[in-house]
């Protein structure tokens, strides 16, 4: 197949989605090779279900593949852009199928991965590599609220009822570790690589 | 608008940020959102704070076969991909422009006006898709003068074609009918267009609701002909979004579309 350009792999996110909406195959499947771990490493910790998780994948690759031109870089980067089709989805099934969209021993097994120091990890980019500081510096019950809400998609009730507190305690919970967030990430785009 | 508004905004932004919000709750916060420039900001501030925690998830690699099944689904492995001769010069051409000077999605499409889709594209008829919205814009004079399409899904958008010359009906392309339709008309080609559309330049759209209220968009350009192409990430809310409107730069309306038939599988 002839080459388009720069070789694919050291094209930006961008100018590979824009190739994207061009049909080119070539291009998708550059596009799959460079987001599939991100893509599938959401959907398989939301639902845990490799089969599920999977078909996840896959949506989120034919949306990103139908809705590539309306992508605007000014709203954030084309991998929150995938993450967040790709969280959307997972949510959605996941509540479709299960009445406690984690379990325990999951949710303790997420909570280290999420909160391990920069030391212990490669890190993507800097603002990952805070706001993962910022969780781990949270009480351990804030960052177990903000997880549960943030990644398995958990609303306040249901967190209430897991943790066995009364609502406005995990609505706090929320709150103050979201708040604590903040302020690490300061006003910066925290999505742009 | 009031400071008891903004402090309830304020007591469900967290929640809402990280999309756990109940839908009523949902959309009272969305409402109050469209008209607090300060509580849509300290949200967007909070949105940041919930994407960052999606970045921490580790990535996976995915079952072997993946990307083929990916491309499968997406029809790229068919052998044999029908365009019209000359469209598969056309989207590699686009292509190349797009990825040789590092172009955003926006670019790519006016250069490809008029190649036909590739044959994975969906080939339904306008409103097909599940939560897609489709109308046909309508000039004063009830001319049509082009196209929209608005996603209701998440994440939602808005995507038109406008043609307001006067050499022939308005374009009535579907949305994925022209891979990449581009969103600046002034790189586009301009091919075919005959006059020069008086009113042409900045436009803005607005999306109306049935409540009779409305809400701004974005802007775009058309060329001299009166043509463009735009879409833009917005939420569109299926119950409450009736049409859309097109306004000159004066604000005086160029052409309206009323969305009545929503399509679902």
């Amino acid at each position: 197949m002839r080459r388009l350009g720069p070789p694919l792999g050291r094209l930006s996110d961008e100018a590979l989605l824009a190739g994207m909406a061009t049909g080119a195959p070539e291009i998708a499947l550059a596009f799959v090779r460079r987001f599939q771990r991100m893509v599938f490493g959401i959907a398989v910790a939301v639902v845990d279900d490799p089969q599920l998780a999977e078909d996840i994948a896959q949506q989120t690759f034919e949306r990103a593949w139908r809705h590539a031109q309306v992508y605007d870089s000014r709203r954030g980067s084309v991998k929150t852009w995938l993450g967040t089709i790709t969280h959307n989805l997972a949510i959605d099934a996941v509540r479709a199928r299960k009445a406690t969209p984690v379990s325990p021993e999951d949710l303790d097994a997420l909570l280290g991965i999420v909160t391990r120091t920069p030391e212990q990890c490669a890190l993507a980019d800097e603002a990952a590599s805070r706001i993962r500081a910022a969780v781990a510096g949270l009480p351990r019950e804030q960052a177990r609220a903000v997880v549960m809400a943030g990644i398995y998609g958990m609303t306040a009730r249901q967190i209430s009822e897991f943790e066995g507190i009364p609502l406005g305690t995990a609505k706090t919970r929320i709150r103050t570790a979201m708040g604590k967030l903040r302020t690490v990430l300061g006003p910066e785009r925290a999505d742009h690589d | 608008m009031t400071d008891r508004d903004c402090e309830w905004l304020r007591a469900v932004a967290d929640e809402l940020a990280l999309g756990i919000l109940p839908g009523q709750e949902r959309a009272e916060a969305i409402a109050h959102l469209d008209g607090c420039h300060t509580c849509r900001e300290h949200v967007e501030q909070l949105t940041l704070v919930a994407d960052g925690l999606l970045s921490l998830v580790p990535g996976s690699e995915p079952p072997a076969g993946f990307e083929t099944r990916v491309t499968d689904k997406l029809g790229l492995n068919r052998p044999a991909r029908r365009r019209r001769p000359r469209a598969g010069v056309a989207v590699a051409a686009a292509a190349a422009t797009a990825l040789g000077f590092g172009f955003g999605g926006w670019a790519v499409g006016t250069a490809i006006e008029g190649a036909s889709a590739p044959s994975s594209r969906s080939s339904g008829p306008p409103g097909s898709e599940h939560g897609l919205l489709a109308a046909s814009l309508l000039a004063p004079d009830q001319r049509p003068v082009g196209r929209i399409f608005a996603y209701t899904g998440s994440p939602g958008w808005v995507y038109m074609s406008v043609h307001l010359g006067r050499d022939g009906s308005g374009s009535d392309s579907q949305a994925g009918d022209r891979s990449g339709s581009g969103f600046r008309a002034e790189e586009s080609e301009a091919a075919g267009s005959h006059g020069v559309y008086p009113e042409a330049g900045e436009v803005s759209c607005r999306l109306e609701r049935t409540d009779g209220t409305s809400v701004h968009i974005g802007e775009f350009s058309l060329d001299d002909a009166g043509r463009g192409y735009w879409g833009a990430p917005t939420r569109v809310d299926p119950d409450t979004v009736s049409g859309a409107r097109l306004l000159a730069a004066d604000g005086s309306v160029l052409a309206t579309a009323h969305f009545d038939a929503r399509q679902n599988q």
